[in-house]
């Protein structure tokens, strides 16, 4: 790792909360038509930026992630005065992931130079389909030849590590025009590809669609067919399968994501940030604890600017309760051993490397049979899990069903903890 | 008080003709309940009451009424159900009484409950105070309900009072009425004391207070007492009142009406019909009382947890300390672990049962479908009564298998009597006569006029209590729309073909859901609750074969494919907890299954066969 061996990996999620129109399926923290924002929100965050670098102690970052919304819809020079702020306030390692979604419709070529410009060396281009018909109906303002020309453009801007965003299991989708975007987005030739199933989500216009016999249903056996075929495919253009959703060539899986998988400390600014800081070796989280705390910012835009933009962090040590006193945060919880332990396996087994018995046995000084007697036998014996070198993994199977699995072990842990 | 100014009086009527509202006025008018804490239908004092809005128990009141010669007299009311199910709540509190008001709305006219309510009232020589009620609302039509009374039970046009529970028109001209009508209670002070227990409560400080109608004597709070048919000894802690809240007094005299706080532990000591007396110096002859009514249906109630049965069956204990007519008995289900069989009057009693134990003991439980009680007749020619399907004995142990029959009289305009026969035939049944209520006051055949103008019909049939319980009141109501109404009362047992459907869940018998049934029906209801079953059962890890077997042959199938996919679609942005809850809830879902050997059951599967249309 180009941090250095003594760096602890942290991470940085930056949120773009605009739109330009809101998806249907959407329920993201994000927003249409309140552009005027952009230029108070640009200097809240820098104000968080810079308040969070002063009171961690400027630490090292591995990775930083712009996500939304739509980070791209952010004026360049707005996106390069953020990434300014970055470098100011923290260290960012040489060689660390620096990545930005972007919009198909923001893609042209001059700006994504300039974006690379700034300092991002990753694109996650939010493609979803390479069907209009199918474009029109998640309510996405661009179509396949945009999308593949926003490829194209990124590739001349100078971005090498490239993925892209598709989506599946959609109303009225047929397998035939999901192998199709697969094919189409495979010979795009990206460096990583995420795949996600719609979930519809309470409260979006899509799921009262559904909900009122508008829309069809998206059907789950569908779904698991496009899912399998999405397996297949990828392995065979050579995109190997990391994480239940992500595939990625070798060396080009995401930094940034692998960090939430692997329940590792990474901070988030802007609106509606998550963030899971805990004393991983850094030399101020040490008052945190060995699971410390996750906290999430206030959602309302209008709000956290209003409460970031004069924050000046405090002079105690990072605790649950000086968190808590921070003026645009939501929720500040406590991480209970068996908390961490549960989101250990719910998260980690996400990943194809599974979760190693003998890292988990450092972090919490146990193995996993001993913390979770109940969920490993069930989920072995159910042909879910597998132990592979010493790890225990989801089996091709278990896959499928990734939430029995996970469900089990959450469950453990809540009684215990 | 003499018994010259007591007057003892029920409120008897069909389902929500307004009896509590009406009640509700008498209260204020006597000023018995402070305009402040008055609220609507204040004795249905149970939050289920409260929530359904009807009323489940009866309720006495005592209030204090000033009559036009100037004398203040006491009234005691007692307010009933009108539910089907609870038709011995009304029985029982008749027994107390001189007299009942029988209610009938002005806009629906005479139903299946008013003309049952009024035979028991006659069976009991009641005095009957017939009033139409509602009389504030528009479609009201009081000479249509007036002819009615006329017809069905010859009331003369001149008894009948007009009264509007709700705005309290015609409430106080009705109390001097129930005065002047309703005789004094042939009270005998100087006879050894004689109290019929028309009701019980458990009080956990005061044990059982029994209601009570004071015949004979006097009772005091220093007595002690004696339970005539068990036999069993109270020291009396205290006699009071219903105001309607419990009111202390000093005695309670022949005439009157109110409760004993008896300290004893157990209701079996101070069973409901039974007559209390004093313990020296008592009466020799027990009053007529009543006897206990047998439950109808029963059906298994098993904790989810299986370690709680010893918490179900004190939650038990204790609803039957209030309601006499529960009845329980442990069993061992091969499926569900260990439970109890269960007694209750009806479904709505069943159910209600079921979710009073949730509530108020926090209970989670799986029921299972209702079942009547067979009779076999076995090759010795011993009889065997059963409640659960699977202790019908195997093919060649008995000769036959009798099944219990209702009669039941359909109330219902005209109209739909095509109907209604259909679902008479469609449900087994016998139909016996028809009876036209009041062809004489309403002319025929106008096609445009309302259903409810229509000349109504009486209807008699005998129907096997088992179809009744399915979905008979639904189907009745659906194809009448509304207008038809139902009562019933326990005929006799027949001979019927009758087998077991025995169920198989993953190739194991599962005997909470065998059910006993008609042989011409056996098929086609194996396959429909199989079909039910594998809609209602989720898909596991694995495929899970559904059967349906008569005598060790299987007649249908379906198959549970196993789970598809449900991976948590996005993991995006980081919002780990809530995806853990996400979780977490998913699983507190599964608390409501039940476990049979590796597959979940989810509780309403083992009350399928009640949702299964035909
Ligand atoms: N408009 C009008 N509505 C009334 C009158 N009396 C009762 N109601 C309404 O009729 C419904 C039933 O009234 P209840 O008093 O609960 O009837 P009930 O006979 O006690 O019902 P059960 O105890 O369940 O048999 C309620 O919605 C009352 O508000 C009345 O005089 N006029
Ligand atoms: S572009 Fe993305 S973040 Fe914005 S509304 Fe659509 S799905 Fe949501
Ligand atoms: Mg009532």
């Amino acid at each position: 790792m180009p941090a250095g061996p003594a760096a602890p990996p942290l991470g940085l999620y930056v949120h773009i909360p605009f739109c330009e129109t809101k998806c249907p399926y959407c329920d993201f923290n994000t927003y249409a038509a309140i552009e005027s924002l952009m230029p108070s929100y640009t200097r809240a965050l820098e104000r968080e930026i810079a308040g969070w670098g002063a009171w961690l102690g400027g630490p090292a970052l591995t990775s930083i992630f712009f996500g939304g919304g739509t980070p791209s819809y952010l004026p360049t020079r707005d996106l390069a005065r953020l990434l300014r702020a970055i470098d100011a306030a923290f260290a960012v390692a040489p060689g660390a992931e620096v990545t930005l979604e972007a919009n198909p419709r923001d893609c042209e070529r001059e700006r994504l130079r300039a974006i690379r410009r700034a300092g991002f060396n990753r694109i996650s281009i939010g493609v979803q389909s390479l069907d209009d018909q199918e474009l029109r109906l998640l309510g996405r303002r661009h179509d396949a030849a945009g999308a593949i020309a926003a490829v194209d453009a990124a590739r001349v801007a100078g971005f090498d590590n490239l993925s892209l965003d598709l989506m599946f299991g959609l109303p009225n989708q047929f397998v035939a025009s999901w192998e199709h975007t697969l094919a189409e987005a495979v010979a795009l030739a990206p460096d990583h590809v995420s795949a996600y199933a719609l979930t519809l989500e309470g409260g979006t216009p899509m799921e009262a669609d559904v909900r009122r016999g508008r829309l069809a249903e998206p059907d789950g056996e569908i779904a698991a067919e496009m899912y399998r075929l999405a397996i297949d495919l990828l392995a065979g253009a050579g995109l190997a399968q990391y994480e239940i959703s992500n595939w990625a060539r070798p060396g080009r899986a995401s930094r940034h994501n692998l960090a939430y998988w692997r329940n590792e400390a990474w901070l988030g600014v802007g609106p509606g940030a998550h963030a899971h800081l805990f004393d991983n070796g850094m030399a101020s989280l040490g008052a945190l604890g060995a699971n410390g705390a996750r906290f999430a910012v206030v959602k309302p835009p209008r709000d956290y600017i209003r409460a970031a933009a004069a924050w000046e962090p405090p002079a105690a040590p990072v605790t649950r309760a000086s968190l808590a006193a921070v003026p645009f945060l939501d929720t500040v919880e406590a991480v209970s051993d068996a908390t961490a332990m549960g989101e250990t396996m719910m998260m980690g087994l996400r990943l194809n490397e599974g979760v190693s018995d003998a890292a988990f046995a450092a972090r919490f000084g146990k193995p996993i049979a001993q913390a979770f007697p109940e969920a490993l036998t069930e989920c072995l014996d159910y042909g879910l899990l597998c132990w592979v070198d010493g790890s225990l993994r989801l089996t091709d199977r278990g896959r499928m069903v990734g939430n029995e699995a996970f469900r089990r072990f959450v469950v453990e842990a809540a009684m215990a903890g | 008080m003499d018994a010259a100014h007591i007057r003892n009086f029920c409120i008897i009527a069909h389902i929500d003709h307004g009896k509590s509202t009406l009640a509700d006025r008498m209260l204020e008018i006597t000023g018995t309940v402070a305009a402040r804490d008055m609220q609507e239908q204040l004795l249905d004092s149970n939050p289920i009451e409260r929530e359904r809005g009807i009323t489940i128990k009866a309720q006495a009141v005592r209030m204090a009424f000033t009559h036009t010669d100037g004398d203040e007299y006491e009234l005691n009311l007692i307010d009933t159900p009108g539910h089907v199910d609870f038709g011995y709540e009304v029985s029982r509190s008749l027994a107390a009484c001189e007299g009942a008001v029988l209610v009938v709305d002005a806009t629906q006219g005479i139903q299946a409950q008013t003309l049952a309510n009024v035979y028991l009232a006659l069976e009991h020589d009641l005095t009957i105070i017939p009033v139409v009620n509602k009389i504030d609302l528009p479609q009201s039509d009081q000479e249509r309900v007036k002819a009615e009374l006329k017809q069905a039970f010859g009331f003369k046009p001149e008894e009948v009072l007009y009264v509007s529970g709700k705005v309290g028109t015609g409430v106080k001209e009705l109390l001097h009425e129930i005065i002047n009508r309703v005789q004094q209670p042939a009270a005998r002070p100087d006879k050894p004391l004689r109290a019929l227990i028309f009701d019980s409560k458990y009080d956990s400080y005061k044990g059982v207070m029994a209601y009570v109608r004071v015949f004979d004597g006097v009772v005091r709070g220093t007595d002690r007492i004696r339970m005539m048919a068990t036999n069993s000894m109270a020291d009396v802690l205290e006699v009071g009142v219903f105001r309607p809240t419990m009111a202390k007094v000093d005695e309670l005299a022949a005439g009157e009406v109110g409760y004993i706080a008896t300290g004893l532990k157990s209701v079996g000591e101070c069973r409901v019909g039974d007559t209390i007396t004093l313990y020296r110096g008592g009466a020799d002859e027990a009053l007529p009382g009543y006897g206990a009514r047998k439950p109808m249906v029963f059906a298994g109630m098993y904790p989810s947890e299986g370690n709680e049965f010893h918490e179900l069956r004190e939650a038990l204990e204790r609803l039957q300390m209030n309601d006499a007519s529960l009845v329980f008995e442990p069993e061992q289900s091969a499926a569900l672990g260990p439970g109890f069989r269960c007694g209750f009057l009806g479904l709505l009693h069943m159910e209600i049962v079921q979710e009073r134990l949730e509530r108020e003991f926090g209970m989670d439980l799986v029921v299972t479908a209702p079942s009547v009680v067979y009779r076999v007749v076995m090759n010795d020619n011993s009889v065997r009564e059963i409640a659960r399907p699977t202790d019908l004995p195997s093919g060649g142990e008995y000769q036959r298998v009798e099944e219990p029959w209702l009669r039941i009289s359909i109330l219902t305009p005209s109209r739909f009597l095509g109907p209604m026969m259909d679902l008479i035939s469609s449900k087994r049944g016998e139909f016996k006569k028809t009876e036209y209520l009041d062809s004489a006051v309403v002319k025929q055949g106008d096609p445009d006029s309302l259903p409810s103008s229509d000349p109504r019909v009486l209807l008699e049939a005998d129907v096997p209590m088992s179809e009744v319980l399915v979905d008979f009141y639904d189907q009745l109501k659906t194809r009448s729309r509304g207008y038809a109404s139902l009562d019933y009362t326990v005929g006799e047992y027949r001979e019927a073909p009758l087998v077991r459907l025995d169920v198989l869940v993953n190739n194991q018998p599962v005997d909470a859901l065998s059910l006993i049934t008609h042989k011409d029906n056996a098929f086609s209801q194996g396959r429909t609750l199989v079909e039910r079953l594998r809609t209602l059962i989720p898909r596991q890890l694995f495929e899970v074969p559904i059967q349906a077997a008569i005598g060790g042959r299987i007649i249908a199938r379906e198959t549970i494919k196993s789970m598809g996919k449900n991976v948590l679609a996005k993991c995006y942005g980081g919002d780990v907890t809530r995806k853990r809850k996400l979780l977490e809830k998913q699983a507190e879902g599964k608390k409501r299954m039940k476990r049979i050997g590796r597959v979940e059951v989810p509780q309403e599967a083992f009350l399928a066969v009640l949702k299964m249309d035909k």
